[in-house]
């Protein structure tokens, strides 16, 4: 599937980075990213609007191609033109701040749909599993809800269980928390503590500072498209390094 | 929808019925009656006409002329115009003072319809004073207009015959433009839009001539003109609908594809799951609209030199008044247009109003 040797795998890091460079346009996003994520980690991304975190997270499952540098996933090269990213996709699931739920579908058929057609999976099979995905969120009874009949909190739970029905290796979240009313945070953000203790390893884009301290393994702060910490999160809110860094977290905290 | 978003509300809170009881305990006797009367002068004006001028006889002209300028119609006409402004009248001088909305929206009605009666009454009087005669005997004269409804009906299938026909080719053309259309490379793109382009670029009366005239010419192919009609429309319609369909699926927001790619679906099952079941729902009313523009235009076949079967509906009337300078062939073909286009457009308006409040919730498509 890849020239390159899947030499890291399964010990290596569950997804690297190398060198990784991004421009729209003129406008220069990512100015050299270098990480690497080890299995079971939950790395929360922190930083300034504009600073880039999204398009790093998108560049983790090319969504968006980086305009240079190389994105490896279980050992295999994304950036490589002749990789399957459809087939990487499956095993990256991936949650928006907008959720992006198919409104013409209940939540039931989102999350089947991709289970039917990607997966290939029996009718029956998908809907037990939707059905499963629904429970572990608490949404059970929503299953034949349409989505434009669901507050945002339970529109993101039923996104998270349409990412996590692919039984992913990897979750990428980009702010999904962003969007909601206060009140509905909190089930958010505990369905995604709950995936944490299970053992997922996880990208998280956040303004969410406490939940970042209690879950996150790593906090990366970014600024102007570098990472300019990286550090378990106790000891960055502690001490920051950087002055950024410091101004950041004096606005936020 | 209101309704359904009512129902949907929370148990228990009872939603305040409004029924006819309801609407007349909310009216009082003042305000319905100027309605009435605001009702009765339009309607005295509109069927009182129709009536009068039935009885006498639509044929021959000179029955209708008799109808038109008999004291009967003037007495109905006058009577109608003194309703109208006694429900005027009492209808503007009273609306502010009505007790409730229903009662005050009841005099503003009757004011209105009064007011229109008036003015439509005066007209047909004023008409009826002037030279009924020469007026009717232009647009009026349907004697002729009659003996030609087996042309006209053909006329009307052919009509129909080249809009559908063109609309359903090309629909199918503008799908595969549009595919193009959409593509990211931009050598996929550029032949379609030039296609397109082309086509929206030039008027349709110049295709239809270019197509239905040149080409056979040039190609020495001979075949029905109306194939080479048909063949205009369809090219034509294609690069609308490609248009209409590439603006549909582009106006689905940039989340959805990427939610599906997200999920490991290919380009081609994002297209067919996500983007396309979306999209349908705003491209169907911008499509019947081009129907309906589509099937006034098949008139533009007039410059084809059509022989007596191949005349649409327009070409019909066309044809008469060229004979016979009685332009009430026109009104008749326009009366024929109006049955086939305003259910249409009616529809058009409602399936529009339906996608537009009802993306949520509606399964299927
Ligand atoms: N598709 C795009 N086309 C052009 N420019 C883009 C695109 N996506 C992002 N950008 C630009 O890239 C820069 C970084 O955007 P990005 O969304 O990664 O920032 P962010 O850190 O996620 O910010 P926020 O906290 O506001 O979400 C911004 O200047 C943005 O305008
Ligand atoms: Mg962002």
């Amino acid at each position: 599937m890849t020239a390159v040797p899947a030499a890291d795998v399964p010990l290596g890091p569950l997804i690297r980075l190398e060198g990784l460079h991004k421009w729209f346009g003129d406008n220069h996003v990512l100015r050299g990213i270098d990480l690497e994520v080890q299995r079971g980690s939950v790395v929360v991304v922190i930083g300034p609007s504009g600073s880039g975190k999204s398009t790093l997270l998108r560049c983790m499952n090319l969504l968006e191609e980086p305009t240079e540098g190389r994105v490896f996933f279980e050992g295999v090269e994304l950036t490589d033109v002749r990789t399957d990213l459809n087939r990487v996709r499956r095993r990256i699931g991936i949650v928006f701040q907008a959720f992006n739920l198919f409104p013409h579908m209940t939540a039931k058929q989102n999350i089947t749909i991709a289970l039917r057609k990607v997966l290939k999976m029996e009718r029956e099979e998908a809907e037990r599993r939707a059905l499963d995905e629904l429970r572990r969120v608490g949404l059970e009874g929503k299953a034949d809800s349409y989505p434009g009949r669901l507050s945002g909190g339970q529109q993101q739970r039923v996104a998270i269980a349409r990412a996590l029905a692919l039984r992913p290796h990897l979750m990428l979240f980009d702010e999904v928390t962003s969007a909601l009313d206060p009140e509905l945070v909190k089930e958010v953000l505990d369905a995604m503590r709950a995936l944490a203790e299970q053992g997922m390893t996880m990208v998280v884009v956040t303004h969410e500072m406490a939940f970042a301290r209690e879950v996150g393994t790593r906090l990366l702060f970014m600024d102007n498209g570098r990472i300019l910490e990286d550090a378990p999160p106790r000891e960055l809110f502690a001490a920051p390094r950087d002055e950024r860094t410091k101004s950041f977290l004096a606005h936020v905290l | 929808m209101v309704e359904t978003e009512i129902r949907t509300g929370t148990a228990g809170e009872t939603r305040p019925r409004r029924d006819l009881a309801w609407l007349l305990q909310q009216s009082t006797a003042p305000a319905l009656a100027t309605a009435a009367v605001g009702a009765a002068s339009l309607a005295v004006v509109i069927v009182g006409t129709l009536v009068r001028v039935s009885l006498g006889g639509w044929v021959p002209l000179r029955d209708e002329v008799a109808a038109l300028t008999s004291s009967g119609l003037r007495a109905l006409l006058v009577a109608a115009i003194v309703l109208g402004v006694a429900a005027s009248a009492a209808g503007w001088s009273t609306y502010r003072r009505m007790p409730t909305r229903t009662s005050r929206e009841e005099a503003v009605a009757g004011a209105v319809l009064g007011l229109q009666g008036v003015i439509l009454g005066a007209l047909i009087l004023v008409f009826s004073y002037g030279n009924v005669e020469r007026i009717a005997a232009n647009y009026l004269r349907w004697s002729e207009v009659t003996d030609q409804v087996g042309a006209f009906l053909n006329g009307a299938k052919i009509t129909l015959l080249l809009a559908i026909g063109g609309e359903f080719l090309g629909v199918i053309l503008g799908v595969i433009l549009a595919i193009f259309l959409i593509s990211k490379r931009a050598t996929v793109r550029a032949p379609a839009r030039a296609y397109v382009n082309l086509f929206r670029g030039t008027p349709l009366l110049l295709q239809i001539a270019f197509i239905g005239l040149a080409l056979p010419l040039g190609f020495n192919v001979h075949a029905n003109v109306l194939l080479f009609a048909l063949v205009a429309f369809t090219l034509n319609t294609g690069a609308y609908s490609a248009e209409v369909f590439r603006a549909g699926i582009q106006s689905i927001e940039r989340g959805q594809m990427e939610a599906a790619r997200g999920l490991g679906m290919t380009y081609l099952q994002a297209m067919r799951y996500a983007i396309i079941p979306q999209a349908v729902r705003r491209i169907i009313p911008p499509l019947m609209n081009e129907f309906v523009i589509l099937i006034k235009d098949t008139s533009l076949i007039v410059v084809l030199g059509l022989t007596a079967g191949q005349r649409d509906l327009f070409n019909v009337g066309y044809q008469g008044y060229g004979n016979s300078f009685n332009a009430t062939f026109y009104i008749f073909a326009g009366l024929g247009y109006l049955i086939v286009t305003l259910p249409l457009i009616r529809l058009v308006n409602w399936v529009e109003k339906r996608m537009r409040s009802g993306l949520v919730g509606v399964t299927g498509l």
